[in-house]
């Protein structure tokens, strides 16, 4: 009953604003992202990520137990020596006009992406690609990349039609094509009107048998997230994706229409942190920094300001990877220890009780990972005598400036995993990476010659135990000596209506394609 | 060589133009303060601010609580443990309001002030001098009045980091518009009055007759709207804090709404307690001002 309401809801309403009705078996996904366009082999970022997972296919795709499996490659083989990596692809596989896909266009995005994607170290290692006959690609790496199947996911790696993009099509960025994709994907694009919604539709023609089961996926696109979660109580949207405000998701976990999955995402593994400059006194001493953390309890952030709704991120790497490393040290809140290691730095209090006062950061927007943890922080560290003056940028920009060039103590920042640590874990930590004005390097400024040796060998390790082993010694180093305390993995949760089936709950969650989804 | 001025010569002396000793026996200030006291809703006005005044002087050393002390169970209501109840940290609210109102009125009179000095000083010069003067300055205050102004703050406050100080420019530079045109009307009514015209005559300067002569007389409604400015500067400055414009390190009421917005459907007394203190202390200004306004109206005066 509540489906078919809200199905005849989702048409009225779809009628009145694309002047069609939809047909049964489609579904509304509720968002607050505009994509800027819907390539992801040039463009990241998860709303880009969510239309393009479903509109191209990819080499490979991902088990829930982070296990490669077939997707457009039926086999794939890595040679002894890591060098060389020979994809096997499908002959029936299908671009949305019609054309064949092959071993050619597999080479061409490859060549793409290495060359555009914000992602540099991803495909960093591929030296060139050949494409022998239609359905074997045969990479050949500078030096073995261990990461490079993760790489080949629907989310990263898109296979692009070369027949459109063409050989010398100039600056990809401004190619057309990227607003109306041609993908082989399980859904076809439809249309997009910029801001408002976009359109994606059952590809009959897809290569996988029987799938996908929705006719119609329609994303409407909120101005904001209060909008978009009193939709979804209202039942106006069938599925919304990357929930992530505890206040939000306490709210929707009260309601008995909903189904709210949290385990999912892994890949993607935000993190929301606490990152420290680790070049400006008196933070430059590691004493200081293991006193601010012993001084925060983070169980009191993650159980009440955060609602229990959020995990725990003992460290840089989120605890659904293999990788993930959980002996390293916690922090338990130990306010004697704090004072004492301050003590030992040096630094007494004044005659207010006060021993240094630091700035701590954020941004306007996400409070309750943003300022209200500043504030707890303000509160709480008054009692080590360190005295917190918040500085909230209006504007994500000016935020980065001042974090990028290294004006700041303290800040709150979130940053990503995506999957493999060379990706999205290295960047951080790596000293080559200290990178003056660039957002999302090693904006901490740490440097430590055993990290940069342990991160370059675990780049290039293929075997997954003494990588792992590598990874195990990196995060113990960088939560012993702390250029960021890591605070919570930020829940990417996908909440829909009951009777919805087959979500995308893999390692990459909401950015994988919805080939499985499906009304009961 | 000197030239005799026509002027001076056909000017009476002094003596005439010098009032007659007045034999009053009230004091025009006393007599203002019985009529405004008569006036209940004024006097109750008075009464609250004062007491509001004492509470946020005194009232934090007697509760003797720190507003940045987490102090309870986070979110615990009025009553449980704490007066007022607790925000999402377990600071206590009481001592948050007591301690917040400080500064909040501080902003409210230092900004009122502003506003009120940038208002007066182009408005009497605009209705001082007329003619071209006139139009840029009132060309410039229209520009002003045209915008919006919580928007023009917003926009200020963004420009430059949100601090105190900021905060205070920003409403001052969107409030004195208002201010402005008033003293520019009364400026031009009383610049025509003969005992202007007379001081004029006397010899006296531009500067003098501005402030000296002029401007005292046109005081009344301008006290009255800088009541009502000190309650909207109030107001502005809760809305900048609301939207996340405040200044993060400075406890004011505003602050206190704005970093407990979230959690206003759980928690209703976090936001309520400081939303009420708002709302009494402007209620209180504006009362005073109502009283005021007709204390200084001489149609009142005949009424009383």
């Amino acid at each position: 009953m509540k489906h078919w309401k809200s199905l005849l809801a989702a048409t009225c309403m779809s009628a009145l604003m694309t002047g069609s009705a939809l047909a049964e078996g489609s579904l509304i996904v509720g968002s607050v992202g505009v994509p800027r366009h819907f390539n992801g082999a040039i463009q990241s970022g998860v709303y880009t990520f969510m239309p393009s997972s479903n509109i191209y296919a990819s080499p490979l795709r991902y088990s829930k137990s982070w296990e490669p499996e077939p997707y457009v490659a039926t086999a794939w083989e890595t040679s002894e020596d890591g060098l060389t990596v020979t994809l096997t692809l499908r002959d029936d596989v299908k671009f949305h006009d019609g054309e064949p896909l092959t071993a050619s266009d597999v080479k061409f995005s490859i060549e793409t992406i290495k060359a555009n994607h914000p992602f540099k170290t991803m495909l960093e290692p591929v030296a060139s690609v050949e494409a022998p006959d239609d359905t074997t690609v045969i990479i050949h790496l500078a030096h073995p990349h261990p990461a490079l199947l993760l790489a080949m996911s629907p989310v990263l790696m898109p296979i692009l039609p070369e027949h459109v993009y063409g050989a010398d099509a100039g600056d990809i960025q401004q190619n057309p094509a990227n607003l109306a994709p041609v993908g082989a994907g399980p859904f076809k694009f439809v249309e997009y009107k910029q801001g408002e919604y976009y359109k994606l539709a059952k590809n009959e023609d897809f290569f996988i048998e029987g799938k996908p089961y929705l006719d119609e996926i329609y994303v409407q696109i909120f101005p904001d997230s209060n909008s978009l979660i009193l939709a979804l109580e209202r039942g106006d949207v069938d599925m919304v994706p990357f929930v992530s405000s505890p206040r939000d998701l306490k709210r929707l976990s009260d309601n008995a229409d909903l189904v709210i999955e949290s385990d999912l995402g892994q890949a993607i593994g935000p993190i929301n942190w606490l990152a420290y400059n680790t070049k400006k006194a008196p933070l430059d001493d590691v004493r200081v920094r293991k006193a601010i953390n012993y001084a925060i309890d983070r169980d009191f952030i993650v159980n009440v300001l955060l609602q229990g709704q959020a995990p725990v991120a003992p460290g840089p790497i989120v605890p659904g990877s293999p990788l993930a490393n959980a002996n390293v040290e916690n922090y338990d809140l130990d306010i004697d220890k704090a004072n004492a290691l301050l003590d030992e730095a040096g630094l007494m209090p004044g005659a207010d009780g006060m021993r240094f006062t630091i700035t701590a950061d954020t941004t306007n927007g996400s409070e309750e990972m943003g300022r209200n943890l500043l504030d707890y922080m303000k509160s709480q560290l008054r009692k080590v005598g360190v005295n917190v003056e918040i500085r909230i940028a209006p504007d994500f920009p000016t935020w980065a400036k001042r974090i990028s060039n290294y004006d700041y103590d303290v800040t709150i920042d979130k940053v990503f995993n995506w999957g493999d640590p060379v990706i999205g874990v290295n960047r951080t930590y790596v000293s080559s990476n200290i990178r003056p004005g660039v957002i999302w390097s090693n904006t901490g400024q740490y440097e430590n010659a055993r990290v940069d040796e342990l991160l370059a060998a675990a780049a290039t390790e293929t075997d997954q135990e003494k990588r792992k082993a590598l990874y195990d010694e990196f995060q113990e180093i960088v939560v012993d000596e702390t250029p960021i305390y890591f605070l919570n993995v930020i829940p990417y949760n996908t909440v829909y209506k009951k009777g919805l089936i087959g979500i995308p709950d893999g390692i990459w969650g909401a950015v994988s394609p919805m080939d499985d989804l499906r009304w009961e | 060589m000197m030239k005799s001025d026509p002027m001076t010569d056909t000017l009476p002396p002094q003596a005439e133009v010098a009032p007659p000793p007045a034999a009053k026996p009230d004091h025009p200030m006393r007599e203002t303060m019985k009529i405004f006291l008569r006036n209940k809703s004024a006097a109750g006005g008075l009464i609250l601010l004062l007491a509001i005044l004492f509470a946020t002087v005194f009232g934090p050393s007697m509760y003797g609580v720190d507003p940045l002390e987490m102090v309870w169970v986070p979110l615990s209501p009025p009553g449980d443990g704490t007066p007022l109840g607790t925000d999402y940290i377990g600071r206590d609210i009481l001592a948050g309001v007591l301690v917040g109102g400080r500064v909040t009125l501080i902003v409210g009179a230092v900004s009122a002030i502003m506003t009120i000095v940038i208002g007066i000083l182009v408005g009497a010069f605009a209705g001082f001098f007329g003619g071209r003067t006139d139009v840029a300055l009132m060309k410039f205050t229209e520009f002003f009045q045209v915008l919006p102004s919580l928007l023009l703050a917003m926009v200020l406050v963004t420009i430059f980091a949100p601090s105190l100080f900021t905060i205070i420019l920003a409403i001052g530079i969107v409030g004195w518009a208002q201010v402005a045109r008033l003293t520019r009307a009364e400026f031009m009514r009383i610049g025509n009055l003969e005992y202007v015209k007379a001081a004029r005559a006397a010899g006296a300067g531009n500067a003098y007759l501005m402030f000296r002569v002029i401007l005292p007389g046109s005081l009344p409604p301008i006290i009255v709207a800088s009541a009502l400015v000190t309650g909207s500067s109030i107001l502005f400055e809760a809305g900048l804090s609301f939207l996340g414009l405040g200044d993060p390190n400075q406890l004011t009421w505003g602050l206190i709404i704005g970093q407990n917005q979230n959690y206003l459907l759980d928690a209703w007394w976090t936001v309520t307690c400081p939303g009420v203190a708002i709302f009494l202390t402007v209620l209180a200004i504006s009362l005073i001002g109502d009283g005021i306004n007709d204390a200084l109206n001489p149609r009142a005066r005949k009424r009383a």
